[in-house]
């Protein structure tokens, strides 16, 4: 693209798009997200390219490959529009198959279109399937129309018309009044509200200011920033264009974990597509207003996702965060005045500009407005990127839009908020998801992971799965946070392996508060959330690992026994190749037998029996 | 006087200099509050989190360490409070339980009234409180240590395991090492860990009056105002039957 | 490798018609063998700023090119962004993502993000451990495999997830990971007949 000297250019650019796109007759889309590259998405994207060719269709068809549409479970997906009929599963040997129907003429593939489980019938739109229907995909439905190696589809859409609204007709207080009458808060899980947060780094002493984009999404289970900063980067950078024109910045980091290889990718093209064509850099589409973006990678450290240890990541350190006892906004990166906001949090501003405060604040509770994303896995049948209302109840989420339990197990909790988060159990699935009142119930909205949980998992296994992971990821510089953690889960091993006393419950409940109210940063002071949430409401499971020494879901390797029932047993020796650990003996056709002294409990075994003949004692 | 900045802790009027921190300006007040990481002259670190004073404001208090909180004029802080100390005390006990053989760390216990360990004890020789990093760093500019690794691997190291050409002998870090001195009765070894305690003149004062210098070996090493140096055993003793009389008198009269 | 173009993730290939056996270029081969020549390290350091803010970046490519950070690599990287030895080792022993000493010709990396970890991810490790000998972080005697565990990769919907030398692999079980595992071992035996054979790869 060539460089944009003013406004006017900018929209002689849309224009022309707009005409060049009304030839194509068909649009084919391809998801081309990282959720979807594991199944094969590409290769599918080459096999159109090449059956567009054979069929002599490239000149009147448009093929893009898009970011995540949201439906993981069903990729890979390729849309064809318009009708946006959305096929699901796709191989390349069925995309010849998908042309030859649907872009040569007007038909459907009806073996590749999703059926709905729940009733049987085939629903060949998003419009149509109950998974996106409870959806409101304000951010997720750019994902569907943007290349986001192409600034040209951005701008076909309409991106960069509120950075012009904001540059030709808004004074940055005006841009910040606006901010903060939506109500936006911070959805890295700070929920800080982002107008004021932008006021304050304005009003900050220093010349020199920047504005930061936290990509680092460390949450395991929570792929919303990628979705959004792999397949939309520019409405990061243009929220973060307005955003510096607000406060005052010159300079601008995307600081990407480097876990997230497409999204580092997709963050450069953008960058460089943004500066040939003069949207970032000196003097912006003429207005006078500069400013730049520079992106930096994460290096592995759950850590650096704390806005403190971030910038001291990006100041080329270790993510060790700093007391707070002075905020960032005042002294942040190389101690000037800095703005850290989450990469959905960017995403929403230009809406927010665009469509005014109202519309934003139209939607949600009264302390949580608007729309949030959400990464929904786990043991649920219907995984993948989602977007809802602030305010949506849980079980929306987890039975309309999730599908719930998958083979017929039964929910227990949904996990939410990450590793600072905690566990709901099905009673509180009528709670509305908003900040105040996840908070209020021991858990998080946090950045938006939920990760769902039947059965099959104990609560008691998940707060030690989370402790050993905040161990292994906590910098270690404080006291309480260090050994509080290590302690923690000395302790909720101690009853997970069955020497649990009644008195570690009371110990633990202690030892939270203290790693809670003393450790230097959130990471430590919200490390206790998950032991927390856990004995508020499965108090009973802890009960019976220390009273019984059982553990009611046999996840708990100390506490179950795996045997081979003889009557189902058939002998044929799959259990045995299986085991990894040797720890089954048998001759063909005879009982096979598990020996107790060499199994770890590891249930491969039960897993790969076909006969249902491995019980957890 | 605008150099000078007024707050108050624990409902004493304190004066101190403006660059000065809330844990400066108590010490040089005479209110004693535990340290095992703070090192006067260095930067501080915030890492033992001993420290931590209630910041009052308005009607919510915000728990934050005192070494690197700035003093503010009208700054209310509460620097011995219930809460404060039960905190402190729980701090105490991880510490304590992680490495029991260091005298300064038994006398952060005992004086934070610190009874019983409800933790297994382990045998750590460094509790990564960092003095040695900085008074290398800092002081003498050698960068001979550092902290390597994260979380639970996390240790104090030369580069690469050896000593490097840029140390210079001075032993600064072995001074000032809060595990140098082991406990008064004696070097406790693997599986031997256990909480002092058995100091009467040092529970007495910790239960009757909280808040008090212990005169811990720490405390030693800087300069602290309430602090009269008290040099042996001997001297702790008449000291505590001072305080002890005095207060038996007042008893007595109340 | 510039940092305009990191490796992206590959996606499994087509199940019938591509050949998804992993390919074992002679370069990877030899990466094992040679060290780490100090001319492409100082190739890196050319290309960044001489400053202190650089040191993650750095670091990060010397990863790329050479697999992990050797120490001699450490020594010329604190000389040329100015900074204390102390401070690159602390840098470079800090993050997840620099290994300090060699890793094998293949890595596996298993996710145990939580989303993985519900859906069986434990189980993973437990097959390599098994098949392998090998805790996460350890490398086979052979110099074959490296196993790690990363913490989580974004794909969560499609876990338990595997990622074995740059390729993505979904809904995985224990029985695929040995299948998978195996058909790498076949594919180094046929290289190294192939090259006792004298055939050139």
């Amino acid at each position: 693209m060539q460089k944009l000297g003013c406004v006017a250019e900018l929209d002689g650019v849309r224009e022309e798009l707009a005409v060049e796109r009304q030839a194509a007759r068909k649009v084919v889309t391809v998801c081309g997200g990282t959720g979807c590259r594991a199944p094969g998405c590409m290769p599918v994207v080459e096999a159109a390219r090449r059956q567009l060719e054979r069929q002599g269709l490239t000149d009147s068809t448009r093929l893009r490959v898009t970011g995540c549409h949201g439906f993981c479970e069903q990729g890979p997906i390729v849309v064809v529009d318009p009708g946006g009929l959305f096929y699901r599963h796709v191989d390349p040997e069925d995309v010849g198959e998908i042309i030859a129907v649907s872009v040569a003429r007007d038909g459907a593939v009806e073996r590749l279109l999703y059926v709905d489980p729940v009733e049987g019938k085939v629903r060949p739109t998003e419009s149509d399937i109950p998974f996106y229907v409870a959806q409101d995909r304000v951010l997720l439905d750019q994902n569907r129309v943007v290349d986001p190696c192409a600034i040209e589809d951005y701008i076909a859409i309409g991106g960069y018309t509120a950075l012009v609204k904001v540059l030709t007709g808004m004074t940055p207080e005006s841009v910040i009044e606006e901010v903060k009458a939506s109500g936006l808060r911070g959805r890295g899980g700070g929920g800080f509200p982002t107008g004021r947060k932008w006021e304050l780094c304005r009003a900050a002493h220093g010349t020199e200011r920047f504005v930061i984009c936290n990509a680092d999404e460390g949450d395991p289970g929570a792929f919303m920033d990628q979705g959004i900063l792999e397949g939309n980067p520019h409405s990061v950078l243009e929220g973060m264009l307005i955003g510096a024109y607000a406060i005052g910045a010159r300079r601008g980091y995307v600081y990407v974990r480097h876990e997230y290889p497409l999204a580092v990718h997709h963050a450069h093209v953008a960058v460089a597509e943004a500066q040939e064509a003069g949207l970032l850099g000196d003097n912006i589409l003429g207005t006078g207003f500069s400013f730049d973006v520079r992106i930096a990678r994460g290096a592995g450290a759950f850590i650096c996702g704390e806005s403190t240890a971030l910038m001291a990541s990006l100041e080329g350190g270790v993510g060790e965060p700093r007391p707070k006892d002075v905020h960032t906004v005042e002294e942040g990166l190389w101690r000037r005045p800095s703005n850290l906001n989450n990469v959905e949090t960017w995403a929403n501003v230009p809406r927010i500009v665009n469509n005014g405060a109202a519309w934003f604040a139209a939607k949600g509770t009264e302390g949580s407005k608007g729309t949030k994303v959400f990464s929904l896995t786990g043991q649920v049948k219907n995984t993948g990127l989602i977007e809802v209302a602030m305010g949506t109840s849980l079980r929306t989420i987890v039975y309309d839009i999730g599908g719930g339990g998958v083979n017929g197990h039964r929910i227990k909790a949904v996990q939410t908020g990450g590793p600072s988060g905690g566990c709901l159990p099905v009673e509180c699935f009528d709670l509305p998801v908003d900040f105040d009142t996840l908070a209020e119930a021991g858990s998080m909205v946090g950045s938006g992971g939920m990760v769902v949980m039947d059965e099959r998992t104990c609560m008691v296994d998940v707060a030690q799965y989370f402790l050993r992971f905040l161990q292994d990821e906590s910098c270690g510089k404080c006291v309480p946070c260090r050994l509080g953690i290590a302690r923690m889960l000395e302790v909720v091993t101690d009853i997970a392996e069955g020497r649990g006393t009644e008195e570690d419950l009371a110990l633990l409940e202690d030892v939270a508060e203290t790693v809670a109210e003393t450790s230097l940063c959130a990471l430590g002071k919200t490390a206790p959330n998950p032991v927390l949430s856990t004995l508020r409401y499965f108090r009973s499971e802890y009960g019976t690992h220390i009273r019984e020494k059982r553990c009611p879901a046999g996840v708990c390797r100390a506490l179950v026994r795996y045997e081979i029932d003889a009557e189902k047993c058939t002998g044929c020796g799959v259990c045995l190749r299986a085991c990894p650990h040797e720890a089954i003996a048998g001759e063909r056709k005879q009982a096979h037998v598990i020996s107790a002294g060499v199994c770890v409990k590891c249930g491969i075994c039960r897993d790969e029996c076909k006969f249902d003949a491995v019980a957890i004692l | 006087m605008p150099d000078i900045v007024k707050l108050t802790i624990d409902g004493r009027t304190v004066y101190a200099p403006k660059e000065a921190s809330v844990l400066e300006a108590a010490l040089d007040s005479g209110i004693c509050i535990p340290t095992l990481c703070h090192v006067p002259g260095l930067t501080p670190n915030g890492v033992c989190r001993l420290c931590i004073v209630e910041l009052v404001e308005g009607k919510r208090e915000k728990i934050t360490t005192s070494c690197t909180l700035g003093v503010k004029e009208g700054m209310v802080i509460r620097a011995n409070s219930p809460k404060v100390m039960r905190l402190r005390r729980n701090i105490a006990e991880l510490l304590v339980a992680e490495a029991p053989n260091s005298k300064a760390i038994q006398d952060i216990a005992v004086r934070l009234g610190l009874r019983k360990v409800r933790y297994r004890f382990h045998e750590a020789e460094c509790v990564q409180c960092g003095r040695c990093v900085r008074v290398c760093g800092e002081h003498w500019r050698s960068h001979a240590l550092g902290f390597v690794g994260r979380g639970d691997q996390r240790k104090v190291m030369h580069p690469f395991g050896a000593r490097p050409k840029s140390c210079r002998g001075e032993e600064a870090c072995v001074d000032i090492c809060p595990m140098t001195i082991t406990p008064c009765i004696g070097p406790m070894g693997p599986g031997q860990g256990r909480l002092c305690g058995v100091c009467e003149a040092q529970t007495l004062i910790a239960d009757r009056f909280p808040g008090t210098c212990v005169s811990c070996t720490l405390g030693r090493s800087f300069r602290c105002a309430n602090h009269v140096w008290l040099g042996s055993k001997v001297e702790l003793a008449k000291a505590v039957s001072r305080v002890a009389s005095k207060v038996s008198a007042e008893e007595v009269a109340g | 490798m510039s940092v305009e173009q990191p490796t992206l993730p590959g996606g499994k290939g087509a199940k019938a018609s591509c050949d998804s056996r992993p390919r074992l270029t002679a370069e990877r081969r030899n990466t094992h063998q040679r060290t780490m020549p100090m001319d492409a390290v100082l190739q890196i350091l050319e290309r960044r700023e001489p400053a202190p803010h650089q040191l993650i970046e750095v670091l990060l490519d010397i990863q790329d090119e050479c697999g992990h950070i050797p120490q001699a690599a450490m020594i010329l990287v604190a000389e040329h962004l100015k900074l204390p030895l102390i401070e690159v080792f602390r840098v470079a022993s800090f993050y997840k993502a620099f290994a300090l000493t060699p890793r094998g010709r293949h890595i596996i990396t298993v996710c145990v993000g939580t989303a993985c970890h519900v859906r069986g991810s434990p189980r993973m490790l437990d097959e390599v451990l098994g098949f392998l000998g090998l805790e996460p972080g350890q490398t086979t005697e052979d110099g074959l495999f490296t196993v790690e565990c990363v913490n989580c990769l974004g794909c969560c919907a499609l876990g338990p997830v595997i990622v074995l030398d740059g390729e993505y692999h979904d809904h995985m079980t224990p029985a695929k990971l040995r299948k998978l595992i195996q058909s790498v071992r076949e594919a180094e035996k046929e290289v190294l007949t192939h090259a006792e054979a004298g055939v050139r790869c």
